[in-house]
């Protein structure tokens, strides 16, 4: 065969295979390598070559601008909460009741229904040591995971990534979202990040006489690998040795990442053209990226880990109805996942755990809102999960408060050291640079 | 002595290389001159920048503002519902302002006659990497790159005492707030850490005792500039690096500045910017040397080494990853097109993955092959169509406010916002435009300096072949899908 023919016929099956039959579709050699590579590194093998089907998926929630949790879960017979919130304090004869003491915000009937069949965790009071009440800080404690006065350029998923999988498939980690979150970022950075499967591709616009030899045609022949020999090359990828270096040199290493997005993107848009999800998702942003979510988990797409992202959670002001809608959409859009999840047969397999930067100050403000605070509670769903309620509930009394913030009564990241050991199935140590007391969610 | 760079290899290569990582590239007809003028001259152009003048004006928006303390007034006695409302306004005006002051920066780096200043106020940019996300302040951020400017290639010492006292560091690593009784250990910590000094050259005490030393530090927030409190300073002794004394703020700086560590630190910082990996021992050794030899003075070793050959080692040549701005203001500076309006500037870059002023931690930028990803990649191809056909940039674009769901306003701005394509008359000859072989050779000498590898260029001919005319069309797209090849993504 000559090298010309073998090059065609390597790219028309590449093409052929990717876009083709449903979940018949099978990687190329280097990526195949690549996911052997996990599968080797992953503590139990979890992720299958072809489809993934048994792996454990975890899909985190950022509700960015610091959910005012006190009323998420609202502690209604308490008399400090209602003291400190004479405008604002919901009332007990208002909300969706989960014990004598606590309750969920009326608009959260989804994570009630979620809650009643045990498919609800709620992680009360999580928080850390020395609590920074700046967005931009804060979020960066959380997606980094490390001490407060700590600063840290990977996130915690990434270095998730960088013990377990050097060189994997990129799509073992997907953003729905304009801009990858910190918790990815990574000495050997993965992931991909998408808004709607259409932006994940090379846009051209093509003339129709392009036909043969369009600019598309183009693209992805100027970036196939040179040569059989090239993709050998791409078998050493898992040896990459840090951010700054590549055996091959820089060239080599984009021609890998080139690879990966023409696949990644083919892949990715294949799926989620092809499958249909059933959920009653809100029209919002949230319920449209876990739609998308719901629908390249049921298309077999081999992802560890799923973002998604709602914001608006920043109430200074005349909190009441935007908290309300905010939490409508999150309980339902989770409820609508779930039950998609359910539907696929997937859903022992999927964990959905919920962060916010921060909660909001214990006293309302002047202006019908709440200001920065400090620990809020996480929720988790699925249903191999610990329902119910988690940790112990922060003590509203004014002499428990710290600077007028809830003191935190577990960790971050002894959800997250839980989250790894127990359902990422890693050791939590390497990642998080020591040992935490494990919450498990499971 | 670093041994200099033999005539016999100063040529196109080498010199696309040099104004490549000296600067941000630049057409044919430059490469050509410098060609021309030879090593001595065209490095001696590029460092000895001061006898080229830039006659670049402020920012029309950076003023110091006399009434600000009368308005940080107003603001304190006005009721809650006003103050949040002038809070508002306040952000939405930094913001804008932002904006501006990156444009205006990318401006000066696309068009303005002193590269090699603007790639080292670059490089001092990513090292004291100060984020306008906390400092809040566009006007503070612009002094911190105008400092950055004037410094560029001056004394060590005096760099680092310059910028220990520069507001938007002061607010950026806490020292505003450090007091006699609390002292905020962020700024001595990271002094010693990332700026001079590198981890495991200092110890805890160092940190602690060097935070007590600067005590009294303090930014004004009135008249928005450095103040000492002296009432603040901690006078009492103090022990850093094994010596005792009542050091203060000064002191300490100056005992980091001439710390042993100091010169390797960042001369391998520096040689790892421009020639894009670290130093063997032996250049290391050298370049230390030099420094030392010009008593902490960065232009003569930026001279060195830009009139050194191991800094054309062949090994080195189109071996470095484009950073996002240098992607930006090389194509515009090869492509000869004007820079895009700022919001799309902002969009290109952050879908790349560089906020100017926004780095995204006290680190810096990774840099390197931690720039690219699949999505990073695929936005550098889709974005060249924003450069060449002057397409609305693609819906791609980057999340422009970091609040997801507040974006439609930029974005429909944006949308709106018109780049233009590129001159193909301007870029190419009549004969190039008529002869598919010579366009194709004409693009890669303009864009690479180099040749693509056989295949491509097949792929490239054919795709021109099945075009019945080379209108501009044609070769706009082309451009583009040269720059839509990893080959592009390096310089």
């Amino acid at each position: 065969m000559s090298n010309q023919s073998q090059l065609r016929t390597r790219r028309e099956f590449l093409r052929s295979t990717v876009l083709g039959g449903a979940l018949s579709w099978t990687v190329p050699a280097f990526l195949a390598n690549t996911i052997a590579t996990l599968q080797a590194n992953a503590a139990d093998s979890l992720v299958q070559p072809v489809t993934g089907k048994d792996g454990n998926i975890l899909v985190v929630l950022q509700m960015a601008g610091g959910n005012d949790g006190l009323n998420t879960v609202v502690p209604h017979g308490n008399d400090y909460y209602h003291n400190a919130r004479p405008k604002l304090g919901l009332k007990a004869d208002d909300l969706l009741k989960l014990n004598d003491e606590l309750a969920l915000h009326r608009s959260l009937t989804g994570f009630k229904e979620l809650f009643d069949k045990g498919e609800l965790g709620i992680v009360q009071g999580v928080g850390y040591p020395n609590p920074n009440r700046s967005h931009f800080r804060s979020t960066e404690i959380w997606q980094t995971a490390v001490d407060s006065q700590r600063i840290e350029a990977h996130g915690w998923l990434g270095r998730f990534f960088d013990n377990t999988c050097s060189g994997c498939d990129p799509t073992v980690a997907v953003n729905i979202g304009r801009q990858m979150p910190q918790a990815f970022a990574a000495a050997q950075p993965l992931g991909v990040s998408l808004e709607t499967p259409q932006n994940y591709r090379f846009i051209s616009a093509d003339r129709p006489e392009g036909g043969h030899m369009s600019t598309e045609e183009s693209y992805r022949r100027l970036n196939e690998p040179e040569s059989e020999m090239s993709e050998n090359a791409g078998g050493t990828i898992s040896a990459i040795g840090g951010a700054a270096t590549h055996p091959g040199g820089a060239l080599d290493f984009l021609e890998r990442v080139a690879m990966d997005a023409q696949v990644s993107s083919d892949k990715i848009r294949g799926i989620a053209s092809r499958t249909e999800v059933q959920g009653n998702y809100p029209a919002s942003q949230l319920g449209n990226a876990l739609k998308l979510v719901a629908k390249l988990i049921g298309g077999g797409l081999s992802t560890r880990v799923f973002y998604v992202s709602q914001g608006g959670y920043d109430t200074h002001t005349n909190q009441s109805a935007a908290h309300e809608r905010l939490l409508k959409d999150l309980g339902n859009s989770v409820q609508a996942f779930v039950s998609d999840m359910k539907e696929q047969g997937n859903l022992s397999r999927v964990l959905v755990m919920t962060f916010s930067e921060f909660g909001r100050r214990v006293a309302e403000n002047a202006s019908g809102g709440t200001d920065h605070g400090a620990a809020a509670p996480m929720f988790l769903a699925g249903n191999r999960i610990k329902s119910g309620l988690l940790g112990r509930y922060p003590s509203l009394a004014p002499k428990d408060l710290l600077q007028g913030d809830l003191g935190y009564t577990v960790d971050f990241r002894s959800v997250y050291a839980g989250v790894l050991e127990n359902w990422l199935k890693t050791p939590s140590a390497p990642i998080l640079g020591r040992s935490f007391p494990l919450l498990s969610p499971v | 002595m670093l041994a200099p760079l033999p005539e016999t290899r100063w040529n196109f290569q080498t010199v696309a290389h040099l104004l490549n990582r000296a600067g941000f590239g630049g057409p044919p007809a430059q490469i050509e001159r410098l060609l021309e003028w030879g090593p001595e001259r065209s490095v001696a152009w590029l460092v000895d920048y001061e006898s080229t003048a830039d006659p670049t004006p402020d920012p029309e928006w950076a003023k110091p503002d006399p009434e600000r303390a009368e308005r940080l007034r107003e603001m304190r006695e006005a009721s809650e519902e006003d103050r949040r409302k002038l809070v508002r306004q306040n952000q939405q005006e930094e913001r804008q302002h932002l904006m501006l002051l990156r444009h205006w920066w990318l401006e000066r780096m696309s068009t303005g006659p002193r590269p090699f200043q603007e790639k080292m106020v670059l490089f001092w940019h990513g090292h004291f990497a100060t984020s306008a996300e906390k400092v809040r302040d566009a006007y503070l951020m612009w002094r911190q790159n105008e400092l950055f400017r004037r410094m560029a290639l001056g004394n060590w010492t005096d760099l680092l005492l310059e910028v220990a006292r520069d507001p938007a560091m002061l607010i950026w690593l806490d020292q505003a707030q450090s007091r006699k009784e609390h002292p905020n250990e962020n700024f001595a910590r990271e002094l010693m850490e990332l700026f001079a000094l590198g981890e495991g050259h200092y110890s805890e005490q160092d940190v602690t005792e060097g935070a007590r030393a600067l005590t009294g530090w303090s930014f004004d927030r009135p008249t928005r500039r450095f103040v000492y409190r002296g009432l603040q300073h901690d006078p009492g002794p103090k022990t850093i690096f094994g010596r005792t004394g009542t050091f203060d703020g000064r002191n300490f700086v100056e005992m980091v500045a001439s710390h042993p560590q100091s010169a390797p630190f960042i001369t391998s910082k520096i040689w790892n910017f421009f020639a894009g990996e670290r130093p063997s021992r032996v250049v290391s050794e050298e370049l230390v040397a030099e420094f030392q030899r010009a008593q902490g003075e960065f232009k003569p070793l930026l001279r060195s080494i830009f009139l050194c050959e191991d800094f054309y080692n062949p090994t080195l040549i189109r071996n470095q990853v484009k950073s996002p701005v240098q992607w930006l203001v090389g194509s515009v500076r090869m492509l000869e097109r004007d820079l895009p309006p700022a919001l799309v500037c902002f969009s290109l870059t952050r879908s790349l993955g560089q906020d100017l002023f926004a780095p995204p931690n006290v680190k810096g930028w990774d840099g390197g092959l931690s720039w690219i990803t699949t999505n990073n990649l695929l936005a550098r191809y889709n974005e060249a169509a924003t450069l060449v056909q002057g397409d609305p940039a693609p819906a791609a674009g980057a999340q422009l406010v970091s609040n997801p769901g507040a974006n439609s306003l930029l974005e429909r701005r944006l949308r709106n916002a018109r780049t233009g394509g590129i001159e193909v008359t301007k870029l190419f000859t009549d004969s190039e435009r008529s002869d598919r072989a010579a366009l194709l050779a004409a693009i890669e000498r303009r864009l690479l300096q180099d040749q693509l590898k056989p295949k491509q260029r097949q792929t490239l001919l054919e795709f021109l072949a099945a075009r019945s005319v080379l209108d501009d069309r044609t070769i706009r797209d082309a451009v583009r899908l040269v720059m839509s090849t990893p080959e592009y993504q390096l310089a």
